[in-house]
C-alpha cells in the first residue's frame, strides 16, 4: 500500500467571505496520475494553490507526504496556466527553465554551469533544446507550454501540479506532454493536473478528483469516473451534460478517442 | 573646462539617473509604471507638511516628509484593491490625484503666508534644480546607485521570477511579497532623492522613460537593466549640462527632455523593435508574398506550355503584384524581363519548384494533424523544411505521390 502524496482534510477556502472551496476531504496516493475535473469556477486552480500552500485556507489542512504543507520542506513542482504570465517579457527560454532551480540554489547564488546543463536536459525532454536562446514571446503557444513543463521538470520534485497543461496546445505539444507524463509515472512521481477534456480522462489518468465547489468524488478512475458522478459535477449545464454523457458512453462501449472522429 | 562644482553636479545627476533607470526597468517589467507617477506626485503633501512643521527647507527635513507620504501612497495603492472592490489602476489614479491636489493646496497656503525665500525652496522642488547640488548630496546619490546595483545583482533571480511569474515564485517559497515590498521601497527611496534635482512633477518620467526606451533595444533581462540605467545616467548628464548653460530653464524638464529624445531615437531606430525596423519587416513580408505569387503564376504558365507572362497580367491580374516588388524579384535574379513579358530564370525555376513542393507537403501535414498551432500557418519553404523532420517530409511526399497515382 503506497502512502499518500497529498492528504486534504476539511479544507475550506474563501475569498472575501465567499467560499470557493467547501469542506474538501481527499487523498491522492503516491505514484498516481490524477486529474482534477470540474466546470469553470469549480475551484480547481484554487485547490492547486491550497496544495502549494500559496493561499491560506479558512479551515482545514493539507499534508504533503505526511507533513503539513506549510511546514514541509518538500518542494512541489508547479506548472501555472499559460495565460497567467506576460509572454512579452524580456527573458529567454533557458532563463525561464532555470527558474526551476532557484529554490535549491538559495539566496544570492546564481545558476551556474551545472544548473544550465540540467535545464538543457529538461528542455530536451520536451523537445525544445534547439530553441533555448529564443525570447519566450517568439514561441508558439504550445512551445510556451512546453517551456513551463520543462521548468517543472527542472524542479526535480516527487510531486508536480499542473494547471491545464493541455489547454489550447497543438498536436506536437500534446504528444510531448503525454510522453513526459508517462515518463514521470514510470519514475514513481505523483502528478496532479487540472484537465478539461473529459474524453481522454480514462485513457490517461488512474485517479480523478471531481470538483464543483465541494468534492463530488475522488478515487481510482474506474470506480469514480461514472455517469452519476459526472452528472452531479456538471449539474444542469446541458452542453456539458451532453459532453459528459458522450464521454461515459465511450467508456462503456470501450471506444477510445483515437478511433472516433477527430474533433 | 568643467569646474569642480559642475563635475560634482554631473556625477550626482548621473548617479540619480542610474538609480531611476534601474528601478524603472523593474517597475516596467512588473507593469507598475504608473505607481512611479503616483508615488512621485504624492510626495508633495509630505514635503509641505514637513515645511510647515519645521519651517526649514533643508533637504533632510523635506526629504523625510516626502518619504513618509511616498510610503503612505504606496501602501494605499496596494491596500485599496485588496480590501475594497476598487481595481489597481483606479486606486493608483485616485491616490495620485488626491494627494497631489492636497499638496498643491498646501503649496498655495505656504506661498501666501511665508517669506518668499523659503517658498522659493519649494518651487525648486516642484520643477527641479540641480544648480545648488552639494558635494554631500552627490555622494549620497552615488551611494544610492551603488547600493541599488548591488541589491539587484544579489537578488537577480528573485527579482526576475517575481516580475515574470510571481505565482510560480510563491510556489517555490520565494517570498514574493517581501521582494515586492523591497522593490516598492527602492522606488520610493529613489523618487525621494531624485526630487530636488528633477522635481515632483517630472521625477516619475525619469523613472519610466529610460526603461521604456531600453525595451526597444533588447529582449534580455540583464541587458534591459543595463541599457535603462545607462540611458537614465545619460539623461542626467545631458540635462545638467544644458540646464546649467541656459539657467532660465529648470533642470527637471531639461533632464526629462533629454530622456525623451533618447526615447524618440529608440522608438524609430532600434533594430527589430523600432518603428523603422518594423516597417522594413512588414515590407519584406509583403515582398515575399508577392514573390511567391509571381513564381507560382509563371511556373503554372510554364507547365501549360507558356514560356512567359505579360507584365500587365502580373500587375493587374490575379497575381496583383505591385511594380516595386516585381522589380525587386527581377533584381534578385529570379525572373527576367524581356520587353513586356516576364519569365523564370534557372534560379527562379529551382526556387519555385522547391516552394511548391514544400507547400504541398505542408498542406498534407496540416490535413493529417487535427489540431494545429495557429502561429504555424503562414510559412515559406525554408521555414517549412526547418520545422518538419526529413523523415516526416519523406513519408508525406510518399502519401502525396500515392494519391497522385491513383
Amino acid at each position: 500500500m503506497s502512502r499518500a502524496a497529498i492528504e486534504i482534510h476539511d479544507l475550506t477556502v474563501a475569498y472575501r467571505e465567499k467560499p470557493v472551496l467547501w469542506d474538501i476531504d481527499a487523498t491522492i496516493p503516491e505514484g498516481s496520475l490524477c486529474a482534477i475535473v470540474g466546470p469553470n469556477g469549480a475551484g480547481k486552480s484554487t485547490l492547486l494553490s491550497a496544495i502549494l500552500g500559496t493561499i491560506s485556507p479558512a479551515s482545514g489542512w493539507v499534508k504533503i507526504f505526511d507533513q503539513p504543507n506549510t511546514l514541509s520542506d518538500e518542494l512541489i513542482g508547479f506548472v501555472p496556466q499559460r495565460e497567467s504570465v506576460d509572454w512579452d517579457f524580456p527573458v529567454d527560454v533557458l532563463d525561464v527553465v532555470l527558474m526551476g532551480t532557484y529554490r535549491r540554489l538559495g539566496w544570492f547564488r546564481r545558476p551556474g554551469k551545472a544548473q544550465r546543463n540540467w535545464a538543457m536536459e529538461c528542455l530536451d525532454a520536451v523537445g525544445m533544446s534547439d530553441l533555448h536562446r529564443r525570447q519566450v514571446g517568439e514561441l508558439s503557444g504550445g512551445q510556451q507550454q512546453r517551456v513551463f513543463i520543462a521548468r517543472a521538470l527542472a524542479q526535480d520534485t516527487n510531486l508536480i501540479l499542473m494547471d491545464e497543461p493541455f489547454a489550447g496546445v497543438d498536436a506536437a505539444t500534446e504528444e510531448a506532454i503525454r510522453s513526459v507524463l508517462e515518463n514521470l509515472k514510470q519514475k514513481g512521481k505523483t502528478v496532479v493536473l487540472v484537465h478539461h477534456d473529459l474524453q481522454t480522462i480514462e485513457q490517461f489518468f488512474d485517479h480523478v478528483l471531481l470538483l464543483n465547489l465541494r468534492l463530488i468524488a475522488a478515487g481510482p478512475t474506474s470506480d469514480t469516473f461514472t455517469r452519476e458522478n459526472l452528472l452531479r459535477t456538471y449539474g444542469g449545464r446541458l452542453t456539458l451534460l451532453d459532453e459528459a454523457a458522450e464521454a461515459v458512453r465511450r467508456i462503456r462501449t470501450g471506444i477510445s478517442r483515437s478511433d472516433g472522429p477527430s474533433r | 573646462m568643467i569646474s569642480p562644482n559642475t563635475l560634482v553636479i554631473l556625477l550626482g545627476t548621473m548617479a540619480l539617473g542610474t538609480c531611476c533607470g534601474l528601478i524603472g526597468a523593474l517597475m516596467l517589467l512588473r507593469r507598475r509604471a504608473l505607481l512611479a507617477d503616483a508615488i512621485a506626485h504624492s510626495t508633495l503633501p509630505g514635503i509641505c507638511v514637513a515645511f510647515l512643521l519645521t519651517g526649514s527647507s533643508s533637504i533632510a527635513a523635506l526629504g523625510s516628509g516626502a518619504l513618509v507620504s511616498a510610503l503612505i501612497a504606496a501602501a494605499l495603492v496596494s491596500w485599496l484593491p485588496q480590501f475594497t472592490r476598487m481595481r489597481r489602476d483606479a486606486a493608483t489614479a485616485c491616490v495620485l490625484g488626491i494627494l497631489f491636489g492636497v499638496g498643491l493646496a498646501l503649496v498655495g497656503i505656504i506661498q501666501r503666508s511665508s517669506s518668499s525665500g523659503a517658498a522659493a525652496g519649494l518651487d525648486g522642488l516642484l520643477l527641479g534644480r540641480t544648480a545648488g547640488m552639494l558635494r554631500s548630496e552627490a555622494i549620497l546619490f552615488g551611494l544610492a546607485a551603488v547600493t541599488m546595483s548591488v541589491v539587484i545583482l544579489l537578488l537577480r533571480k528573485e527579482l526576475l521570477v517575481s516580475c515574470f511569474d510571481p505565482r510560480f515564485g510563491a510556489s517555490t517559497r520565494i517570498p514574493t511579497r517581501s521582494i515586492d515590498l523591497l522593490q516598492t521601497s527602492l522606488l520610493a527611496g529613489t523618487i525621494v532623492i531624485a526630487l530636488p534635482a528633477v522635481g515632483v512633477v517630472l521625477t516619475a518620467a525619469l523613472v519610466v522613460i529610460p526603461a521604456a526606451s531600453a525595451r526597444f533595444w533588447t529582449d534580455r533581462f540583464d541587458v534591459l537593466l543595463r541599457i535603462s540605467a545607462g540611458l537614465g545616467a545619460l539623461s542626467g548628464i545631458f540635462g545638467t549640462v544644458i540646464s546649467t548653460s541656459f539657467s532660465t530653464i529648470p533642470a527637471g524638464p531639461v533632464i526629462v527632455l533629454s530622456a525623451a529624445s533618447f526615447f524618440t531615437i529608440s522608438l524609430f531606430l532600434a533594430p527589430r523593435h523600432g518603428l523603422l525596423a518594423r516597417h522594413r519587416q512588414g515590407k519584406m513580408r509583403h515582398r515575399k508574398r508577392v514573390l511567391r505569387r509571381i513564381l507560382d503564376a509563371t511556373m503554372e504558365a510554364e507547365l501549360h506550355g507558356q514560356e512567359s507572362l505579360p507584365v500587365e497580367q502580373v500587375l493587374a491580374g490575379s497575381v496583383a503584384a505591385d511594380s516595386r516588388s516585381l522589380t525587386w524579384v527581377q533584381e534578385m535574379g529570379w525572373i527576367q524581363r524581356t520587353e513586356n513579358r516576364i519569365q523564370l530564370t534557372e534560379e527562379g525555376r529551382k526556387k519555385a519548384l522547391r516552394a511548391r513542393k514544400a507547400l504541398e507537403i505542408w498542406r498534407e501535414w496540416l490535413t493529417s494533424e487535427a489540431s494545429i498551432d495557429r502561429d504555424l500557418i503562414d510559412l515559406d519553404e525554408e521555414e517549412i523544411e526547418k520545422i518538419l523532420p526529413p523523415d516526416l517530409i519523406e513519408s508525406l511526399q510518399r502519401s502525396i505521390d500515392q494519391r497522385g497515382e491513383r
